[in-house]
């Protein structure tokens, strides 16, 4: 019988009964919402009330492996988690690869939906047709690195373990999910998420195979596709250094957020770059599940006074944000700050964006050596950065203030200091600065789960197009906003497709063999932009004002220009940046308050949401002139 | 002397590959580096990550013997 790649079961659990619940997968519905991150926000815009509390029982909790994770494709490694974001309060998903994926479709489901809140910390398990909820006291307070052994110690080395930290348990808003002892789905406080359901981790043992619809097809696709990429020109450096070593790249570049992206270029960047990972810290490459890129890097970090870790990274994002965000000097010292952050199961990336926004404050004296506990919090101080973490995991004293992120904390801090909290929605903001990259900034200003890179990255077209320019960015950001995300609905790597030539075609022509579709390019990104749309209007929903109102990033971005580096006296205008907007909802066909016009929602058949938009009045206005035909189309610069 | 030029991604079209789809042949002359051969054929430094030559990341300093082969890896987002 020929499959779909699909494992065919969806479990429902809520958790305040102990009630599991699998029913069959619709293949319908996968195919309108590609599985992963598309069928999650579907899923939350059906599901979860709008009123929900995004850390009480009424929010779900999702966890997907979309179609292609465990098909014998190339990359098909990754699993999705979705919820209401506890950090911007709209839709959140966040994924990771590993292995987890393929063990929850071998097992034989594709998703699992959590509702409800635990009386008592448990424990998903799963071992092929078994599924329970299983007592998770003795797991609870543990840290992530230290759990995930544990269990396995206690199920068995094949269970695939998902865990959550302190930091989860303790519900602080920017909690991550960790796996594979490094492997994170980090953003969005999914962690934070599973702690408000008192579920402390997920194990799972799969042992069946999946169906394909054309096996040999897939077989001769996946195949072509290794071997011609094995002698790729990126293959090799890729292999050996993974992403931290585009830190001198970044740095030289004058994109590289330092002190709280108070500027833009870093004088220690040397001493924290991928090389000095691989002198100083690498014990050997890793892989996730069906990846022939091995980008992973298993390291160890050295310091004085400082018990000798073990841990994954730190890959370039953590390299910036727990580097020279905050500092750092040296790469043990970043290793170290990735080890802790992943152990508390802490983002490294929102919490270096935590840390770095708490520096800033106490050099400006906004926080003082009293409200700390009697210790200092300086930049490139590991012993007064460790501190700090542990005030706000354990909310204490003026923890609990940085514990929601930075938008929070800046709230409770005052000084009006919200002019330097790097974020954009309530999420703290990746590792790059936008001010001389107006395409990077849009993408932050845009993106639907707030300031994150992953939905869209466009340095490379900044520096190409112009970097003092706005124009062609909105047409760029759009395109990527498109095809970035589909690799999260699909669950698998983007990496391969951005660094060894993989055509956006060779991937629906997998997708084709693994479902037995017909499907184009066209169609996929279509299908993407659907779920763009749809996660916008969960959160105009949810937020209750116009879209426009929470597009906007710190101030810092347009009143401070870089004051240093190759980027000095660069930085964009108020100006810029609101034409920035207007270009992007005019690529978008959304009016010009931010929000999605009836015509465009009715074209991606989304007319129950435009519908639902017009009841509370945030329905945008129509577009004079009409919606563009095409929105996001392929865009490629001239240089390139 | 002669180098091969490789490149993939962004860089790919901009070093206009005449060799195979990866790589293009240069002509220069003895004791040039590396920066100064790239200035020579009009490549932009700023959309290269890094160098790599066999094995090894290089600066722009770095003079190629002849026949080698220079890897120029573009800035990728990630992590």
């Amino acid at each position: 019988m020929k499959g779909n790649g699909l494992a065919g079961i969806t479990v429902r659990i809520n958790l305040s009964t102990g009630e599991i619940k699998k029913h069959p997968t619709d293949p319908e519905f996968m195919r309108e919402w590609f599985g992963g991150r598309g069928a999650i926000a579907k899923i939350i815009y059906d599901e979860v009330p709008r009123d929900a509390d995004p850390l009480g029982p009424d929010n779900v909790f999702i966890m997907s492996a979309g179609i292609m994770s465990g098909c014998f494709n190339p990359a098909g490694s990754k699993v999705s988690f979705g919820s209401i974001s506890p950090l911007s309060n709209g839709h959140g998903d966040s994924n990771m690869g590993g292995h987890l994926g393929p063990a929850l479709k071998f097992a034989g489901y594709d998703m699992v939906i959590f509702k409800g809140v635990s009386a008592k910390p448990v424990f998903l398990y799963i071992d092929d047709d078994i599924i329970e909820l299983r007592d998770a006291s003795k797991y609870w307070g543990m840290g992530s690195l230290e759990c995930e052994p544990l269990i396995k110690h206690d199920l068995g080395e094949d269970f695939e373990i998902a865990t959550i930290g302190p930091a989860g348990e303790n519900l602080i808003r920017f909690s991550c999910i960790t796996h594979d002892f490094g492997r994170q789905a980090g953003r969005c406080g999914q962690g934070a998420v599973m702690g408000s359901k008192k579920l402390k981790a997920i194990a799972i043992r799969g042992t069946k195979s999946l169906k394909v619809h054309n096996l040999d097809k897939l077989t001769e696709h996946s195949r072509s596709i290794v071997l011609r990429t094995k002698t790729h020109p990126n293959m090799a450096p890729w292999q050996k250094y993974g992403t931290a070593f585009f830190i001198n790249w970044s740095n030289e570049n004058g994109v590289f957020p330092t002190r709280n992206f108070q500027t833009t270029f870093y004088e220690n960047a040397s001493g924290i770059d991928g090389d000095k990972l691989v002198e100083k810290c690498l014990i050997t490459h890793k892989a996730c599940f069906g990846c022939w890129m091995n980008c992973g890097k298993y390291t160890k970090a050295v310091l004085p006074g400082k018990p000798t870790v073990y841990l994954e990274g730190p890959e370039y994002e953590t390299g910036a944000l727990c580097g020279s965000n905050i500092g750092m000097t040296d790469i043990n010292q970043v290793a170290y700050m990735n080890w802790l952050l992943d152990n508390q199961g802490m983002d490294t990336m929102s919490g270096g964006g935590v840390i770095a926004f708490g520096m800033e404050c106490y050099q400006r004296g906004y926080i003082t050596k009293e409200q700390l506990e009697g210790h200092t919090l300086d930049w490139g101080s590991i012993d007064d950065a460790e501190h700090f973490v542990d005030m706000i995991v354990h909310r204490r004293g003026i923890g609990e203030w940085f514990a929601g992120g930075t938008k929070r904390a800046a709230a409770m801090v005052g000084h009006g200091s919200e002019r330097f909290a790097m974020q954009v929605k309530g999420q703290e903001m990746s590792g790059y600065d936008g001010r001389w990259a107006p395409g990077m900034l849009l993408a932050y200003m845009t993106c639907d789960i707030g300031a994150h890179h992953n939905r869209a990255w466009t340095i490379t077209v900044d520096i190409a197009e112009g970097r003092e320019t706005i124009e062609g960015r909105a047409r760029v950001v759009v395109y990527l906003q498109h095809i970035r995300p589909l690799f999260d609905s699909l669950c698998i790597c983007r990496l391969f497709w951005g660094e060894l030539d993989i055509e956006p075609e060779e991937i629906v022509e997998a997708l084709n063999y693994v479902t037995g579709w017909d499907l184009t390019v066209a169609d996929a990104l279509k299908a993407s932009e659907r779920v763009w749309n749809l996660t916008r209007c969960i959160y105009l929903e949810r937020n209750r004002a116009n879209g426009r109102s929470f597009d906007y990033p710190p101030a810092r971005s347009w009143e401070d220009k870089i004051p240093s580096g190759p980027g000095k006296g660069k930085g964009v205008t108020r100006e810029q940046v609101e034409g920035l907007l207007d270009d992007y909802y005019a690529a978008r066909g959304w009016d010009k308050n931010g929000n999605p016009s009836r015509a465009v929602l009715e074209d991606l058949d989304l007319s129950f949401a435009a519908d639902r938009l017009e009841k509370i009045n945030l329905l945008g206005n129509p577009i004079p002139g009409g919606i563009p035909k095409v929105r996001g189309e392929r865009y490629k610069p001239k240089a390139f | 002397m002669v180098i091969l030029l490789r490149a993939g991604g962004i860089l790919r079209e901009i070093i206009k590959p005449d060799v195979d789809y990866y790589t293009r042949r240069i002509e220069a002359r003895d004791g040039l580096a590396i920066g100064e051969i790239l200035q020579q054929v009009s490549i932009d430094k700023r959309l290269i990550a890094f160098i790599y030559v066999e094995g090894k990341v290089r600066d722009y300093s770095y003079i190629p013997k002849d026949g080698q082969t220079i890897t120029l890896q573009p800035p990728v987002s990630g992590g």
